[in-house]
């Protein structure tokens, strides 16, 4: 009776004295392939460079098209539409105009600018105001500015439509168009990142690849004397694995770098711009788990390229 | 241990490498292999070990019919043979020591006692010395040694050597003779092949003579002929 927990105790003893060795034997070989890049660092770094390189172009069309979404949400917040009202009508017809229209259920604010006001902002936002004062009369239009309750963009055209029937609208203009604009160039910019992320894949899996497979023609006896011995294709595979892992990672890990770098030179000019536009906007791009991600992609590439290149031309000699 | 039953063996462009070949080792059994050179007997050795494949017959090694073995099985059956080559195969980037642990390394040996072992087969060859040494560092004849230390660290069952005295002189080669005949005392199979005719006759084991890959000639063990000096 006594025997049986034992045997038990046994087998699992046997289990973790296997898990114990598995991890041994791959901390063996981490350790080692990873002295024999240390052992041509000119080599080794370069090429983690020219990951580091392929891995920074995609991250920062990506950093940029993350700002620009973020700058698109700060001005996202209210869509207004801007109606220029018929030069003859006189600033209390205007303002009547405007009264009427907030009544609306659809409509949330109104900001009425007469001609006048308007020339006054105008002058002073663009420093014009000498060459306007010269003018025999005021060319601006008044202008009620609109602001729907509704953000949705159907019912936004919707209503600015039926604003511009009224007789005493001239000209209709929504406050989409340059966000529109804004918004095609984000998602170019996105296709574009993707289409480039994925040409980057394709040449890391080349980089990498080539390298390990110059490893291991390099290593061609010993590969064919472990093979005669008993050695498995995943057991010669292993230290290429290692090494294809180590070359990446320190590729993502030297792209975060170059990344932050770059972020850090742009913000410069770019505090400067914005506070022009007086925008409360800050430079995105820099994250703890963006540079994770940028890590680990770059590492689970070097690994899969490693396991491809190395099978393939493991497979490929024989003794 | 090992069995040929008929095994033909034929190259790419249609060469005849090995004709209708039969023979058994039991084990515990030590025979030579022998014939002028390109007989075939590399190739019978290289069947054994699954580098080459047969074309015709059934070569059963070990209870393993080697004809059929899968690529992912073929490791596991060469860690059950040890075999010294005849360009020795020692990798020139590591110690004597780390040369001969190679075969349990990639069995998972734990490190000590892979330790254990590999030391006791260096002293089996007379190279316990020398275990830092790098192999260029040694003579011809004690490169040799270390490849039978590594064939033999994994204590096999079958043992396979491709002319283990071809660089040694008289003396040495009996002493790597006597290396393998403790290990057919303890019931390991070993299949010799050489070109060493005083060697093979001093010995009077059992013999195959190969001839343009036929097996013309099967000599018995003389059992109560000289052996091998103790």
């Amino acid at each position: 009776m006594a025997r049986k927990p034992r045997a038990k105790q046994d087998r699992s003893l046997v289990r973790i004295h296997a898990i114990r060795q598995w991890l041994l034997t791959h901390g063996r070989v981490a350790r080692s392939s990873g002295w024999r890049l240390l052992a041509q660092p000119g080599s080794s770094l370069l090429t983690a460079f020219v990951i580091a390189v392929s891995l920074l172009l995609p991250a920062l069309l990506f950093a940029l098209n993350s700002n620009l979404t973020q700058l698109l949400a700060e001005f996202q917040q209210d869509p207004q539409i801007s109606l220029y009202l018929q030069n003859t009508l006189t600033e209390t017809e205007g303002l009547q105009v405007s009264e009427d229209l907030l009544s609306r259920p659809d409509i949330a604010t109104v900001d009425f600018i007469s001609s006048a006001q308007g020339l006054l902002e105008f002058s002073a936002a663009s420093g014009l105001g000498e060459v306007l004062l010269q003018l025999p009369s005021n060319p601006l239009p008044a202008t009620i500015l609109v602001t729907p309750v509704s953000e949705e963009a159907a019912l936004i055209d919707a209503l600015a439509t039926e604003l511009g029937l009224h007789p005493a609208v001239a000209l209709v203009q929504i406050d989409r168009l340059w966000r529109q604009r804004l918004q095609a160039v984000s998602r170019l910019i996105s296709v574009a990142g993707s289409g480039l992320a994925v040409i980057v894949v394709l040449g890391l899996f080349v980089i990498v690849g080539n390298t390990i497979k110059l490893a291991i023609e390099n290593r061609r006896m010993e590969i064919s004397v472990i093979k005669l011995v008993g050695g498995t294709d995943s057991y010669i595979a292993r230290p290429f694995l290692y090494s294809g892992l180590f070359y990446d990672s320190v590729g993502g890990l030297l792209a975060t770098v170059l990344q932050l770098i770059v972020l850090y030179l742009v913000n410069i000019p770019l505090r400067d711009l914005l506070k022009l536009y007086d925008s409360a906007f800050v430079l995105q791009g820099f994250d703890l788990s963006g540079a994770m991600l940028l890590i680990l992609a770059g590492t689970s590439i070097g690994w899969v390229a490693a396991l491809i290149a190395s099978l393939r031309h493991i497979w490929s000699l024989e003794p | 241990m090992i069995t040929f039953d008929k095994v033909s063996m034929r190259y790419g462009d249609g060469g005849a490498a090995l004709t209708n070949i039969s023979f058994e080792i039991k084990k515990g059994e030590l025979a030579f292999v022998t014939g002028h050179s390109g007989a075939g007997k590399s190739t019978l050795l290289k069947l054994i070990l699954a580098i080459e494949k047969s074309s015709g017959g059934q070569l059963i090694v070990n209870g393993v019919n080697v004809n059929r073995i899968t690529r992912r099985r073929t490791p596991y059956h060469r860690r059950q043979i040890g075999t010294v080559f005849q360009d020795h195969q020692l990798l020139l980037d590591r110690t004597v020591f780390d040369n001969v642990a190679l075969p349990l390394e990639i069995a998972g040996f734990d490190p000590r006692d892979a330790a254990r072992r590999v030391r006791a087969a260096l002293d089996k060859v007379g190279l316990l010395h020398k275990e830092r040494l790098n192999p260029a560092k040694l003579s011809g004849g004690e490169q040799q040694r270390v490849g039978i230390a590594r064939a033999v660290v994994n204590r096999p069952r079958i043992i396979l050597a491709d002319e283990p005295t071809g660089n040694l002189d008289p003396e040495l080669s009996a002493e790597v003779m006597r290396v393998f005949e403790q290990f057919k005392n303890v019931g390991v199979s070993l299949l010799v092949a050489s070109h060493d005719a005083s060697l093979i006759t001093s010995l009077h084991y059992r013999t195959l003579t190969l001839d343009h890959g036929r097996l013309v000639a099967d000599q018995p063990e003389l059992k109560h002929g000289p052996q091998a000096s103790r």
